[in-house]
């Protein structure tokens, strides 16, 4: 091929125009594709670890039955069934067992006895032999329905109160307030007796300029302005007031003591049909609950409530705080007496404290079922170690619970164990690294590939064919040469030859 | 004795959901998202701010408002009313005034962070504004505004979400029992397409434009330089400033509204998701006529997926649609008076039970497998799998160029 007389240089004799050299540099290039094909594989694919599927479905399968132990006087022994049956429709949740013919007054858990009222004290139902819906009260007592007020169980919560003055500039302002021997006096109770339930943080501030986002009506000629249910839906003007801290993520319920500007008292709610409602509070569901203080008007342009002032307002933030929190109320028809000073039955709390338990379990087994479902439907998300350990610790959990239930777990400790099952499946289920791979269909696929690709891979395939006809040639050469053992008549072994000396 | 009690528990568990699922919702959530950036996609910001201001006077909180705002608009400096934007020619009302809160703005508007925040699947260092604190009983409405096509929707001009990833998104918020009811509003090119691949239950879904039609801005305004708001956006907000927080006016009323003249494009509804009525159990009302007459030129009327079915919902015993189940702030209050605190938690629930709706199977779905018949020639396969022709195309000059590249260069040696 090449030109004897040319003027340029041999091209033979340039160091890479050797074979071996050459043939150097092309392998190098699949060299370095063959190496980087695992690191291609392992940075493209998505970290899928298996998860316990079939677990968390035979898992889903189990219900939770909760030991509950009734001793009957034996003066009801003619309701038994009904009882039974009754409780059993109401929360099948509840292993219920009774327990006739022994003395009832001396019994460990819950018992039934004769009274002259419908009386509650501690574990004990005082009930009068003659009334007939025993049956009734019993299963509204144990496993009443849950309030949809209530908030979602968490672990932890934060109270937060606030007084907010509406506006100071208008003549009066309220620049403390005894909270800390309130707190005391009307949340701690509540907060120690469910302290088994929930951790509590507790914060409080005073905001002096808090305007309301509406005008309040102006009733009787401005001498008293009133709020109607549609203005409490918007009463809290969240763009404004700053009401919680955000240090933590934890579920906030909301107490907010709002004191009306001097210009604009009293301010009243009113009912739906017009008329002035002899409330003075009212609750956002989930959210907290709202208490309006109306002061007197000036002269004392600063103020200080004392706990006195505090004591009604504090009231209705404690009974707002239990519904919040779903604790049963018992039914208007039954009274209550008790050794300690504190309103909260053990009855209730125990009732609280199943359903609590029930609703996690419940709670947990959707949530891993969710997960898993999701998991093997979407085909782009990943599962990390964190996820997986995640899942197996909730199942492990709900496992301890549903195999000691019925032996040995006191409340305390199921309660611990499914609110784990409840937390661990939850964090499982909105891990960050849960995220799926976003959806590409395969013809973007092809088209980005193919023209990045296609113009790499033609000269690199173009090379190594090039080489390998050409070495299969020399081969075919050598190989004549060697049978015939005549003088060399190709060019390449000359060059070879040539190069080397 | 077991078994009966099982079933009476689950029987007892259905009638519960069923019945939380028709009416209980107690807050209401807005996620407003402008995917676009530039000065000229002004209108794009102006219909996410228009929308903002909307939900915000029928009282949704600004805690519960998530705006994704690329919010280069107003204090852009081609901006010659600087820190205003205005949907109108008019420049009647300034949007941007004040108290806007931008929850995700410029450079954190991308897919991903839109799918954690629908998703809750964020790092624990993400504060509450910038959380979809939803529950189940939370009703959501979503709106979507920018440039978008077939099944697509582009974020910012450097990536796009897909219609199958906003699907699965809805679905695992559904798993993860984050929302009781879903409004999907979306105003782009080929809008519908946006909410064709939804496959989980309770979500109503409406779009600007049908698949191979644009959606077209509405009006510009010579002083601002730019068009100001587009032109489906422009027609919704328009009905909706006769809806205010106490309004009776239901779905039906919004879509039948859509005009399509004015709009230039044809919206779609999506209500076959959906479990309850979009308007009162009346056979006259114009929704039976979605679609048809009036200006649309659609052949068999607009498209409006759950058509066939909307009839056979006003049997069961749910409360139609209102606009204000997703518009509107605080569902209920309670006044506390003290002497009825105690009765309410005993009453039995009165709302009508009737079996839960089967899901609607995910046939439509992206991963469903392709049809399994054997395909014994190359033809039939590339029949089935159309995109291979181009790269097959790809390959086979790509393979003649080797050839002819290897034997010229051969044969020089």
């Amino acid at each position: 091929m090449m030109d004897a007389e040319s003027r340029f240089r041999d091209p033979s004799s340039l160091f890479f125009q050797f074979d071996t050299v050459r043939r150097y540099i092309i392998a190098s290039y699949w060299v370095l594709i063959i190496l980087a094909l695992p690191l291609w594989w392992t940075t493209t694919s998505i970290e899928r670890l298996p998860l316990p599927t079939s677990e968390v479905y035979a898992q889903a399968q189990k219900r939770l039955e909760i030991p509950l132990a009734i001793c009957v006087d034996s003066a009801f022994s003619s309701q038994i069934t009904s009882l039974q049956r009754s409780i059993h429709d109401a929360a099948s949740y509840l292993d219920v067992q009774i327990h006739i013919g022994q003395d009832c007054s001396q019994f460990p858990g819950y018992a039934i006895l004769p009274g002259e009222q419908i009386l509650i004290e501690d574990r004990k139902l005082y009930y009068p032999p003659s009334a007939d819906n025993l049956a009734s009260t019993l299963a509204s007592l144990l496993a009443p329905k849950m309030d949809h007020r209530a908030a979602q169980y968490s672990p932890r919560f934060r109270l937060s109160f606030t007084l907010l003055n509406e506006d100071s500039s208008a003549g009066q302002v309220t620049t403390s307030w005894d909270i800390q021997q309130a707190i005391a006096r009307h949340i701690h109770p509540i907060t120690s007796a469910l302290g088994i339930l929930h951790n509590y943080t507790i914060e409080s501030q005073v905001q002096y300029h808090a305007l309301l986002a509406f005008e309040p009506r102006s009733l009787s000629n401005g001498t008293v302005f009133g709020l109607t249910p549609e203005d409490l839906t918007i009463f809290i003007n969240s763009a404004e007031w700053t009401l919680s801290s955000s240090s933590s993520n934890d579920p906030v319920f909301h107490f907010v003591l709002f004191i009306p500007s001097a210009r604009r008292r009293p301010l009243i709610i009113l009912n739906s049909d017009g008329t002035p409602s002899s409330s003075s509070a009212f609750l956002i569901p989930q959210w907290g609950g709202i208490v309006i203080l109306n002061l007197p008007p000036p002269p004392p342009t600063t103020l200080h409530l004392d706990l006195l002032d505090l004591q009604s307002s504090f009231s209705s933030f404690s009974r707002q705080l239990l519904t919040l929190l779903g604790f049963p109320r018992l039914p208007p028809s039954i009274s209550y007496s008790s050794s300690h000073n504190t309103s909260l039955s053990s009855w209730q709390i125990d009732t609280l404290l199943r359903q609590r338990i029930h609703e996690n379990v419940i709670q947990s087994h959707d949530t891993l079922q969710s997960t898993v479902t999701l998991v093997s439907q979407i085909d782009g998300m990943p599962v990390d170690e964190q996820v997986q350990s995640q899942v197996q610790g909730s199942l492990s959990a709900l496992h301890e619970l549903f195999t000691y239930a019925s032996v040995n777990l006191t409340f305390d400790e199921m309660l611990a164990y499914s609110a784990q099952a409840l937390t661990l499946s939850s964090k499982a289920f909105f891990h960050p690294g849960m995220l799926a791979m976003l959806y590409f269909p395969a013809e973007h696929k092809y088209a980005v590939y193919t023209p990045l690709f296609a113009s790499a891979m033609i000269p690199l395939l173009a090379a190594a064919l090039r080489e390998i006809a050409a070495w299969r040639k020399e081969r075919r050469e050598a190989r004549a040469v060697g049978d015939v053992k005549e003088a060399t008549s190709g060019d390449g072994p000359k060059v070879d030859t040539e190069s080397v000396s | 004795m077991r078994l009966p009690s099982l079933s009476l528990f689950l029987l007892f568990y259905f009638l519960l959901s069923s019945c939380d699922a028709s009416s209980q919702h107690t807050n209401n959530w807005a996620v407003l998202v402008c995917s676009s950036r530039y000065w000229f996609n002004y209108r794009h910001m102006a219909n996410a701010l228009g929308m903002y201001r909307t939900v915000k006077r029928l009282g949704i909180p600004d805690s519960n408002i998530i705006l994704m705002l690329a919010d280069d608009a107003a204090c852009n400096s081609r901006n010659k009313f600087a820190g205003s934007v205005y949907a109108n020619p008019g420049r009647h009302l300034d949007l941007y005034g004040e108290n806007i809160e931008v929850d995700y703005r410029g450079y954190e508007v991308t897919v991903e962070n839109f799918l954690r925040l629908l998703t809750g699947r964020l790092s624990s260092s993400v504060p509450r504004s910038k959380r979809l604190l939803t529950d189940s009983s939370s009703n959501i409405f979503i709106y979507l505004t920018g440039h978008g096509g077939n099944e697509f929707l582009k974020f910012q001009d450097n990536e796009e979400v897909s219609a199958h990833d906003i699907a699965d998104a809805f679905h695992q918020m559904y798993e993860g029992g984050r929302y009781n009811e879903i409004f999907f509003m979306v105003d782009t090119c080929q809008a519908n397409s946006m909410y064709s691949k939804f496959y989980s239950p309770g979500i109503l879904a409406t779009g600007s434009s049908v698949v191979g039609e644009n959606s077209y801005s509405h009006e510009n305004d010579y002083d601002i330089g730019v068009a100001v708001i587009d032109s489906y956006t422009h027609y919704v907000l328009e009905y909706m400033e006769k809806v205010n927080k106490t309004s009776r006016l239901t779905m039906a009323d919004l879509f039948t509204s859509y005009d399509v003249p004015k709009i230039g494009s044809h919206p779609g509804v999506r209500s076959d998701l959906f479990e309850r009525p979009l308007g009162p159990g009346n056979p006259n009302h114009p929704m039976s006529e979605y679609g048809r007459g009036r200006g649309w030129t659609v052949e068999g009327g607009g498209e409006w997926m759950g058509r066939e079915i909307e009839a056979g919902k006003n049997g069961r015993a749910f409360r139609e649609a209102l606009i204000t189940d997703f518009f509107g702030g605080v569902v209920d209050v309670d006044v506390n008076n003290e002497d009825d605190a105690e009765l309410r938690l005993f009453e039995d629930s009165e709302c009508i039970s009737s079996p839960k709706a089967p899901l609607s199977p995910s046939t439509n779905t992206y991963s469903s497998p392709p049809s399994s018949r054997s395909s014994s020639s190359l033809l039939d396969t590339l029949d089935t799998y159309p995109f291979l022709r181009p790269s097959l195309a790809f390959i086979l000059l790509g393979a003649l160029f080797v050839l002819v590249f290897s034997g010229m260069t051969s044969g020089r040696s």
